[in-house]
């Protein structure tokens, strides 16, 4: 089995800045330096075979999210090497990429093309008919959707790329119960034809149901990497 | 080939949101130099008289101007305002800058389209010459678009950048002789305008308008090293910082 990702001892730093002056104290500490560096993710390695999937655990605000984008290739890392062989489907968060102000059909367009894909009418068919959305809808501007609308257009944009491998970012939550099934039975089909998936959730159940892998972060550190019946097993005492 | 599609996305999306909710829309992009211009012809109404083409001339400076600090404008909000795409897919970030660039050359074409049909009432001349128009338009847009890139990329660290230069604009805009000729400077004061860039692509780009001649070498010269100069610093600037942009938008 050929590798699909491979990240070699991962650092990733922000320089953040500390505007946002709200005191005469932060107007001189913030002339003295006004960025800080933080550290989100330290020393990440990490191997995933091709048509294997893993789920990524950890507390809100671990760096799950930014480990997520450095697979990607949104961030670069600040140290260590993130190799990855194959395509990418782009990240699956709500409302990622979406314009609020445009229309659920500009969006389709949008995206397509910003993803290097031409929008065919079958292309943006096809995401229609999986998104389940009906035409008056899809014309209204997507700042009017509700959350699990806005889960429904970027799953069906999403999915219909075809990739290597697929990002899913704590989205499944948010679609109701036909449409998160009908997910699970796409996911499964994508994984039957050879299809990876980083799968971040809070939800251990789903985890294990998707995934054969999983890892768990804190702090920015991988603390735990292993089957995912044992890691979220783990994940599950952290908060007994 | 993906680069040009993504950015061609992209300046479609400027233009649809732009006028996404106004009446006229696209006709605003005329509608606001005509505005400014019948400003100017009250206001400077003693120069109206002695200066020839009053109309022609004022226009001339007043689309580019709007051309340039549209471009800036935007360009400053560029990133910040497309952080959920930055966010979420790989694309190179410079696009949306340059995207709005070709956003406004697209307004840009519809507001000559039309000033080129009514300024032949106000003196302008179809000749050859108006074909300088094409390359002087290419260094603007290339120095517009430093200037964007560069206060963009400042812009995604420090939003006062934003702020500023709304400020700074009116001031920058008064420095340009666009409503008012540059006989009219008393000779002390030359030196502030020509220090001032804009003030030679203005030049470049009325020169073959107002006076249907063809501009000076030396201009050219000018306005080329200086789009070139212009570029390459920005680019250095944003090649330093772009890759800390994610957790700043």
């Amino acid at each position: 089995m050929s590798v699909l990702i491979e990240l070699h001892k991962v650092h990733i730093r922000y320089r953040t800045n500390r505007a946002g002056i709200h005191s005469v104290k932060d107007f001189f500490t913030s002339w003295v330096n006004p960025f800080q560096t933080t550290s989100i993710l330290k020393d990440i390695s990490l191997r995933l075979e091709k048509g294997q999937s893993l789920g990524i655990l950890g507390r809100n605000g671990c760096g799950k999210s930014t480990l997520l984008r450095a697979v990607a290739g949104i961030i670069k890392p600040s140290s260590g090497q993130c190799i990855r062989r194959g395509t990418v489907a782009p990240i699956l968060a709500l409302g990622a990429g979406l314009e609020l102000e445009l229309s659920g059909y500009e969006n389709i367009r949008l995206l397509l093309a910003l993803y290097g894909k031409k929008a065919s009418p079958e292309a943006i068919e096809a995401i229609v008919q999986f998104s389940e959305l009906d035409d008056a809808t899809l014309q209204q501007a997507v700042k009017c959707y509700s959350s699990g609308m806005l889960a429904r257009l970027t799953f069906s944009i999403s999915f219909s790329q075809d990739c290597d491998l697929y990002i899913i970012d704590e989205v499944m939550a948010v679609g109701d119960m036909g449409f998160q099934g009908k997910c699970k039975s796409r996911i499964r089909a994508l994984q039957d034809a050879g299809k990876s998936f980083l799968f971040v959730s809070h939800f251990p159940d789903e985890v294990e149901k998707i995934c054969e892998q999983a890892v768990l972060l804190d702090e920015g550190r991988l603390i735990q990497q292993g089957s995912a019946t044992e890691i979220c097993q783990h994940y599950r005492n952290l908060f007994m | 080939m993906q680069f040009l599609i993504q950015l061609y996305a992209l300046s479609k999306r400027n233009v649809i949101l732009r006028y996404k909710h106004s009446l006229i829309g696209f006709l605003w992009g005329f509608i606001k130099p005509l505005i400014y211009l019948f400003i100017f012809i009250v206001i400077f109404s003693a120069q109206f008289s002695t200066v020839s083409h009053y109309v022609l001339y004022a226009t001339s400076g007043i689309i580019f101007w709007f051309f340039f600090s549209n471009i800036v404008s935007q360009g400053i909000q560029s990133f910040v305002l497309s952080a959920g795409i930055i966010k979420s897919v790989q694309i190179p970030v410079i696009l949306f800058p340059l995207a709005e660039v070709l956003t406004e050359l697209f307004n840009l074409g519809l507001a000559l389209g039309v000033y080129f049909t009514l300024m032949q009432w106000f003196g302008l001349q179809y000749t050859f010459v108006l074909l300088w128009l094409l390359p002087a338009l290419f260094l603007f847009s290339m120095f517009a678009f430093s200037v964007a890139l560069f206060l963009g990329t400042l812009n995604v660290y420090f939003r006062d950048i934003g702020i500023l230069w709304n400020t700074v604009q009116p001031a920058l805009f008064y420095l340009t002789p666009i409503a008012y000729t540059e006989a009219l400077i008393p000779s002390r004061f030359a030196f502030v305008i020509r220090f001032n860039p804009i003030y030679h692509y203005i030049k470049l780009l009325r020169v073959p308008i107002y006076e249907s001649i063809s501009p000076s070498p030396l201009l050219w010269l000018h306005c080329s090293a200086l789009s070139i100069c212009s570029l390459g610093f920005a680019l250095f600037i944003f090649h330093q910082l772009k890759n800390q942009f994610i957790t700043s938008i």
